[in-house]
């Protein structure tokens, strides 16, 4: 064959594998979309509550304490000069006793406000305002009026869209919690008839797989050969549950293949043994549990790579009783999400393919409670009322618009539900995913809303 | 013999033969007095799936013959909690089991000396029934085909299958 002829038949062939449908693993034809805007999604639930006061308007003491102090404590993600006066959010100057008197470091030179799109005025529109519901909301793309604790949605989450209608495998799809509190391990997969375990992403507390309980019942567990040991394990087990003819009563696992859950044994021993000698990359600051989270989280994007990922986060809910706590939470949040996005443009594969998308689960409170900390500063709760309804979106990555603001205070643009269609989208599926139907009436992806 | 008579005698004969074939094809029904029975597989009234603090409890005892401390049991409950995938949480946790030297498990030579009795001997510990003939049959011959089969193989495969998870 010469070179013009081979030249010739590898555009028919490269033409002809993007336009052809294909067969999914469940037996659906699915017709490819080459309009993919990245191979890789990292979702952020800036979790436990972020008012816009702290947040986007970068109001800092000014309103909510009696201080007219202004300033940005989130100078990673967004664009404002930090507060020049009353320094609490920081780490602390423990020779003169003064808590949070050292603002961290600034990691990112350019602010992912400014990389991305910063959409600042979107609401968590429907049902309460609590954490399990804002998070439901963010991975179903629907809202939860009655759904109560230890209750899986009603919705299929983003895993399981990705799963069924883009064929992705289990461990291409990870859900990280911040603990197994608050119902974080039913965040990986919904209760619906049509979706449900058979396509649910995996999940992974890391602050208790690799904390004292996963010390004390897995860390050196036995290493036995995932050919030789597992197959014989495999052969009788898959004799014995054969003869477990009770359709459906299963150990609830997620279908992922032998190969996946070597890979995942693997991942969890190569983890205990960086635990074991201090090697987990974390970042500079890590004096929380949302700052270690995000420190597994980078270990775990590097064995894996998924396609998506959703990790929350927790630590300012703090608010309730501590303000000076909160201040200090939201602003290692903030470091944290740098350092995660610093790190992704260090993994092969996912460096200059991933989409960040950030996003509050809910608001706080306008009005304080009457719980006062060490500096005289009153606390905040998060009821539902419509202060509480304020979150932020913000996108970066390939395909996201740079310097963009869609909306303001007077002019809300976006929906708490809008983070699957907005995933959905990136990954062609938005059509599939709006054809089941089961999204809230308003959730739209954000790419449309611009 | 005229022919209308010939005709009205045929179809007599005829619809006589048609008779005699229906009744020739009908099935003998005898009554043996004896109630229907529903037949089940034997682990069919396992419906109901464990509590993994149920789980714990009873892969335990199974393997170290004595009961697991209540903190251990709830760090344990919050380690399987912790990974979504219960199937590779389970096979962790029991790995983890296995490299303890406390761990009481049979020997493989008496295993090799008695298959029969480890076979049952296992089936009740963890499944709390006798197998079946199959199934007996089955592991028989696994022992006698694998000469790298362990205890611990069988122990392990029963300890993370299905119907142990269920009662």
């Amino acid at each position: 064959m010469n070179r013009r002829k081979f030249i010739k038949k590898s555009a028919l062939a490269a033409a002809g594998t993007v336009g052809f449908p294909y067969l999914l693993p469940t037996g659906l034809l699915f017709a490819r979309q080459p309009s993919l805007k990245a191979e890789h999604v990292v979702y952020v639930q800036f979790a436990g509550g972020l008012r816009q006061q702290e947040s986007v308007l970068q109001r800092y003491l000014a309103g909510s304490q009696n201080e007219q102090i202004e300033g940005n404590i989130m100078y990673n993600l967004l664009d404002g000069k930090p507060p020049v006066d009353k320094i609490a959010y920081g780490t602390d100057d423990k020779q003169n006793n003064i808590v949070g008197a050292f603002p961290i470091n600034q990691i990112l030179q350019t602010s992912l406000q400014r990389q991305g799109t910063l959409f600042p005025e979107v609401r968590f529109s429907k049902g309460g305002a609590g954490h399990f519901n804002g998070l439901s909301t963010g991975v179903s793309g629907n809202y939860y009026v009655t759904a109560g604790l230890r209750q899986r949605t009603a919705s299929p989450t983003i895993f399981e869209y990705l799963r069924r209608h883009a064929g992705f495998s289990a461990t291409e799809c990870w859900s990280i919690g911040q603990g197994v509190t608050g119902s974080r391990p039913l965040l990986n997969y919904s209760a619906h008839e049509d979706y449900g375990r058979r396509y649910g992403g995996n999940f992974l507390a890391p602050l208790i797989t690799f904390g004292a309980p996963g010390q004390e019942h897995f860390m050196d567990f036995k290493n036995y050969h995932p050919d030789t040991d597992y197959e014989m394990f495999r052969e009788i087990r898959g004799f014995l549950n054969k003869n477990f003819s009770n359709e459906g009563l299963e150990i609830p696992h997620l279908y992922n293949t032998p190969e996946e859950e070597n890979s995942i044994r693997e991942f969890i021993r190569a983890t205990f043994e960086k635990v074991k000698e201090g090697r987990v990359t974390m970042p500079p600051v890590n004096d929380n549990g949302d700052l270690k989270v995000l420190g597994f989280t980078v270990e775990l994007l590097r064995w894996f790579k998924p396609r998506v990922t959703v990790v929350d986060l927790n630590n300012i809910d703090v608010c309730h009783n501590d303000f000076t706590a909160y201040l200090k939470n939201i602003h290692r949040a903030d470091h944290g999400i740098a350092f995660l996005w610093k790190e992704i443009q260090s993994i092969p594969g996912m460096r200059d393919n991933t989409v960040m998308i950030v996003m509050p689960e809910h608001g706080r409170d306008e009005q304080h409670n009457s719980i006062k900390d060490l500096n005289d500063w009153f606390a905040y709760d998060h009821s539902g009322s419509p202060n509480a309804r304020r979150i932020f979106n913000l996108m970066v990555g390939p395909g996201i618009d740079a310097n963009l603001k869609v909306g303001s205070e007077t002019n809300p643009i976006g929906d708490a539900a809008d983070v699957v269609p907005t995933i959905a989208d990136i990954f062609g599926i938005k059509d599939q995913v709006k054809k089941a139907g089961l999204l809230d009436g308003n959730a739209r992806s954000l790419f449309d809303r611009i | 013999m005229n022919m209308q008579a010939l005709n009205k005698t045929g179809l007599w004969c005829a619809a006589l033969a048609l008779m005699l074939s229906f009744s020739g094809c009908q099935k003998d029904y005898f009554v043996y007095e004896i109630n229907d029975q529903t037949i089940l597989p034997v682990n069919s009234q396992k419906i109901k799936p464990k509590s993994i603090t149920q789980y714990i409890s009873i892969l335990y005892t199974n393997f170290f013959q004595r009961a697991i401390s209540p903190n251990s049991m709830l760090q344990a409950q919050k380690a399987i909690e912790s990974i979504g995938d219960k199937q590779v949480a389970f096979d962790i946790l029991l790995s983890k089991y296995m490299n303890d030297p406390k761990v009481i498990l049979p020997t493989v030579e008496s295993m090799r000396q008695d298959p029969e009795g480890f076979i049952r001997n296992t089936y009740k510990r963890f499944l709390v029934r006798e197998p079946t003939e199959a199934e007996l049959n089955w592991m028989l011959n696994y022992i006698k085909s694998r000469p790298n089969v362990t205890p611990e193989h069988f122990y392990f495969a029963f300890g993370t299958c299905n119907e142990h998870f269920h009662y």
